[in-house]
C-alpha cells in the first residue's frame, strides 16, 4: 500500500479529532473577525426598521431544538429589534417539538426589554395542522388560536387590537427548518393574505430559498448562523451566533484544506496506478 | 359493500378536492366560510394523525420488551423516558413554564429533549467532514465544478475566507444569488408541476396508495 | 441541589454520551439514543393532549357549544380505527378527506406561488430590456437584478429544465443545452454542499457552547467530570469486549 493510499485510508476518528479541535479551540479563545452584512439579511433588517411603532410583527418559530444552534440565536436577535422598534410582536410554532424553545426565547427576550405579556407580545403556542393553520390564521385568527399559550382568551388582547386575520399583519417572518417552514407561510399565508413577509432559515434550506428572493416574494433572507451574526451586528447587540463565526471560520477552513489534501492524495495514487500500468503493458 | 370500503373514499376525496381547488377563485362570503371551517377542521383531523404516527412506537417496543428480544432493556428506557415525560407533562398540564417559571415538564425539555435532540443532529458535522475527505474528489470535470463551487462558497460565507481571499464574498454571493437560483428555480418548477400532476391523480382517483392496503 | 445545576448535570452527560459515538457505538450512545426517542414521543403526546383535547376540542365544545366540531373528532377517530383490523376500512373516510381538502388547497396556490411567480420572475426583466425607459444593458455581476444576471438566470433556468424533462438521448444543439445544464447543476449541488456543512459545523458549535457554559465551577464543573467518567466507561467496555473479538 503506497503513502498515498494509506492517507486517504486513515482512521476516520482523526478527523473527528481536528474538527473537533478546530470548533472547541476558536470558542475558547475567540479572535472576532470583522463580519460583512449581506443584501439578503439587509432586506429584513430595514424592512422592520421601516415599520412605525405598534405595527403588527408575526413571528412563527418553525424550528425544533436539532436546529437551535441555528435559528434560536436568529429569533433572539429580530425578537430584540422588534421590541427596541415598539413593535407588537405575536408569535407562534408550527413545530410541536419546539414549542419550549419558542416559549423561552419569547419570555427570556419580553423579560430583558421590559415587555408585557398580551400588551406588548404574545405567544400563541402550537396547533397541529400544519398548513392548514396557516390559511385558518388568514381566515380567522381567533378561530385557529382561541386561547394563548398560557390558556388566556386570545379576543380582546390588547396587542391584538384590529387583528382579525394574517390580512392585518405588517410584517411575518418565519424562521423555518424545514416543512413547514417559509415556502409554506408563503405559499399558503403570504399568497392569498397579501402580507408582507421576510424569512430565516437554516443553512440547510437557504440556497432553496434564493428564488422566492429573487422574485420578491420574500423580501429578505436570514441564513443559518452566519445569517444570525449579520442580524447581531446590524443590531449592534452580538450574541452567540458573532461568538460562533470564528469556530465556523476555523471549520471550513479545515473542511477545505482536508478536501485539498485528499485530492492530491488521489491525484498521486492515479498518476502512480498510470505509471505502473504504462510499465505493465 | 365494495361501494363503502372503496368507492366512497374515492368519491369523498375527488368531491373535497375538487371543491377546495376551486373555493380558491370563488372569493364569496359564504365559500370563504367554508375555507375556514375545513382548515379548522383538519387542525384537529392534524392532531389525531399526530397521536396515530407516535404511538406505532408504542406497540414496536412492547413486543420487543415482552419477547425480551436483544436490547430490551434499551426499550425498557424508552418507555420510562416516555412514561416519565407524560407524567410530568400531565402534572404541568402541558406548560413548559407558568408565568415565565419552568415547570417540571419545562426541565424535562430544556435538559433532556434538547441536549439529546441537538446533539443527535451535531455529531453529523464529523461525519459530513470525514465524507469530504474520503469522497469529495475531483474525478470528473463535473465533480470538478461541484467542488470548486463548494470551495468557494464555504470560504466566502465564513469571516476568515472574506480576510484570506476577500473576492470570495462577492462570487459566493454571485453564485447564491445568480447560478444558485437559476438552477433552484428550474427544480422549483419542475416540483411544482409535478406536485400539482400528482394532486389531480389522487383526486381523479388514479393515485390511491394514501388509502392503504387491507380488505376490499 | 438546585434545578438548574442538576439539569446541566443532566444535559452535559446526554450530551457526552451521544458524542461518544463518535468513538464506536456503544451502551452509552443507545442509552441517551433511546431516551431521546422516548421523551420525544412523550412529549408529543402530551402536547397533542393539551392543545388538541383540552383547547381544540374539549373547551369550545363545552364552554362556548361549537358542536360542529364533533364533526372532525368524529373523522379523527376514524382515522384510529386503524388499530382494529376488522375496522380498519373506515380508517379511508379520514384519509380521504385529508388527501381531498389536502390536495385541493394545494393546487391552485403551487400554480400561483411557485409556478407562475417563478416564470414571471424569469421572463419579466428580459422584457424589460425593451420597457419605456430606453434600452439600458447593465453587465454588473453583483447586482442580482442586473441585465447580465438576468440573462444567466434565464439561461440556467431553460438548461436545467431541457436536462430534466427532455430525456430523450442528447445530440446536437440539444447537447450543448444539456451539458449546459449539467455544468449550472454542479454548481448548485456545490453552493449546497457549502452551505451543508455550514449548517452542520453551526450544530456542532451550538453543543460545544453548551458544555463550555457547564464547565463553569457554579455548576460543579459537570463538563469536565462527566467527560472524565464516559472516557472511563468506554475504556472498561473496550477492555471487556477485546478479548471476545480477539477469540472471533
Amino acid at each position: 500500500m503506497t503513502f498515498s493510499e494509506r492517507m486517504l485510508k486513515i482512521d476516520r476518528r482523526i478527523i473527528f479529532l481536528v474538527i473537533g479541535l478546530c470548533t472547541l479551540l476558536p470558542l475558547l479563545y475567540p479572535v472576532g473577525l470583522p463580519i460583512k452584512i449581506s443584501s439578503e439579511v439587509r432586506g429584513v433588517y430595514e424592512h422592520i426598521e421601516s415599520l412605525p411603532e405598534r405595527s403588527v410583527f408575526f413571528i412563527s418559530f418553525d424550528f425544533d431544538p436539532a436546529s437551535k444552534p441555528e435559528l434560536h440565536p436568529q429569533a433572539i436577535a429580530l425578537l430584540r429589534h422588534a421590541f427596541r422598534k415598539n413593535l407588537r410582536v405575536v408569535t407562534m410554532t408550527l413545530w410541536v417539538s419546539g414549542t419550549g424553545l419558542a416559549d423561552q426565547i419569547v419570555t427570556q427576550v419580553a423579560k430583558e426589554m421590559g415587555k408585557e405579556n398580551g400588551k406588548d407580545y404574545v405567544f400563541l403556542g402550537w396547533s397541529p395542522g400544519n398548513t392548514a393553520v396557516i390559511i385558518n390564521l388568514g381566515q380567522n385568527l381567533y378561530k385557529t388560536f382561541p386561547s394563548d399559550y398560557g390558556g388566556k382568551p386570545t379576543n380582546g388582547l390588547p396587542v391584538l387590537d384590529g387583528v382579525q386575520s394574517l390580512r392585518d399583519v405588517d410584517y411575518m417572518v418565519s424562521l423555518g427548518a424545514g416543512n413547514p417552514g417559509v415556502e409554506a407561510w408563503y405559499v399558503f399565508g403570504k399568497d392569498k393574505y397579501k402580507f408582507e413577509m421576510g424569512g430565516g432559515c437554516t443553512g440547510v434550506m437557504a440556497p432553496g430559498l434564493y428564488p422566492l428572493l429573487r422574485s420578491g416574494q420574500i423580501n429578505g433572507l436570514i441564513g443559518g448562523l452566519r445569517g444570525a451574526a449579520e442580524y447581531e451586528s446590524l443590531i449592534g447587540q452580538k450574541g452567540k451566533a458573532v461568538a460562533g463565526m470564528d469556530a465556523q471560520s476555523a471549520t471550513h477552513v479545515a473542511i477545505i484544506v482536508l478536501v485539498m489534501i485528499c485530492n492530491l492524495f488521489y491525484f498521486s495514487m492515479r498518476r502512480a496506478t498510470g505509471r505502473q500500468s504504462q510499465v505493465g503493458s | 359493500m365494495i361501494f363503502l370500503r372503496r368507492q366512497l373514499p374515492l368519491l369523498i376525496t375527488m368531491v373535497t378536492g375538487l371543491l377546495f381547488a376551486g373555493q380558491y377563485y370563488v372569493p364569496h362570503p359564504s365559500s370563504e366560510q367554508l375555507l375556514t371551517s375545513a382548515t379548522k377542521w383538519l387542525q384537529i383531523v392534524g392532531g389525531f394523525a399526530l397521536v396515530l404516527g407516535v404511538t406505532s412506537l408504542f406497540h414496536q417496543h412492547a413486543a420487543k420488551i415482552r419477547r425480551k428480544e436483544e436490547g430490551w432493556g434499551y426499550s425498557l428506557v424508552l418507555y420510562a423516558g416516555m412514561l416519565g415525560t407524560i407524567a410530568v407533562g400531565l402534572w404541568a398540564n402541558g406548560k413548559e413554564s407558568v408565568e415565565g417559571a419552568m415547570t417540571a415538564f419545562g426541565w424535562v425539555y430544556s435538559y433532556m429533549m434538547v441536549p439529546l435532540q441537538g446533539t443527535m443532529f451535531a455529531i453529523l458535522a464529523f461525519f459530513i467532514a470525514s465524507a469530504a475527505y474520503r469522497s469529495f474528489r475531483a474525478r470528473s470535470r463535473e465533480a470538478a465544478v461541484l467542488l470548486i463551487a463548494a470551495v468557494i462558497v464555504m470560504m466566502g460565507r465564513v469571516p476568515l475566507g472574506e480576510y484570506l481571499i476577500p473576492l470570495s464574498g462577492d462570487v459566493s454571493q454571485w453564485i447564491l444569488n445568480v447560478l444558485n437560483a437559476s438552477v433552484r428555480r428550474a427544480i422549483l418548477i419542475g416540483v411544482s408541476l409535478g406536485a400539482v400532476a400528482l394532486s389531480f391523480k389522487i383526486i381523479f382517483g388514479v393515485e390511491r396508495s394514501y388509502l392503504g392496503g387491507g380488505k376490499e | 441541589m438546585d434545578a438548574t445545576v442538576l439539569g446541566a448535570w443532566v444535559a452535559t452527560g446526554l450530551t457526552l454520551f451521544i458524542f461518544s459515538f463518535l468513538y464506536k457505538d456503544n451502551p452509552l450512545f443507545k442509552l441517551a439514543e433511546h431516551l431521546y426517542v422516548g421523551v420525544s414521543v412523550g412529549y408529543t403526546i402530551v402536547k397533542a393532549y393539551d392543545t388538541v383535547i383540552v383547547h381544540l376540542i374539549v373547551k369550545p365544545i363545552f364552554e362556548q357549544g361549537e358542536f360542529a366540531l364533533l364533526i372532525p373528532v368524529a373523522i379523527g377517530l376514524l382515522m384510529l380505527t386503524r388499530y382494529v383490523p376488522k375496522a380498519a376500512w373506515l380508517s379511508r373516510y379520514a384519509f380521504a378527506f385529508i388527501v381531498g381538502v389536502g390536495s385541493g388547497l394545494a393546487i391552485p396556490r403551487t400554480i400561483s406561488s411557485f409556478i407562475l411567480k417563478q416564470v414571471e420572475d424569469t421572463v419579466r426583466p428580459v422584457l424589460s430590456l425593451a420597457g419605456g425607459d430606453g434600452v439600458t444593458f447593465s453587465m454588473n455581476l453583483l447586482n442580482p437584478a442586473s441585465s447580465i444576471n438576468v440573462i444567466i438566470i434565464l439561461i440556467g433556468v431553460i438548461s436545467v429544465l431541457f436536462y430534466f424533462f427532455f430525456s430523450i438521448e442528447h445530440s446536437g444543439p440539444g447537447k450543448i443545452v444539456a451539458r449546459t445544464g449539467v455544468m449550472f447543476l454542479m454548481i448548485a449541488f456545490g453552493a449546497a454542499f457549502g452551505y451543508t456543512v455550514m449548517a452542520r459545523m453551526s450544530l456542532l458549535i451550538g453543543r460545544l457552547t453548551d458544555l463550555i457554559e457547564f464547565s463553569d465551577a457554579s455548576y460543579g464543573n459537570p463538563t469536565l467530570w462527566l467527560a472524565i467518567l464516559t472516557v472511563g466507561v468506554l475504556l472498561v467496555l473496550s477492555r471487556r469486549s477485546s478479548p471476545g473479538e480477539q477469540e472471533k
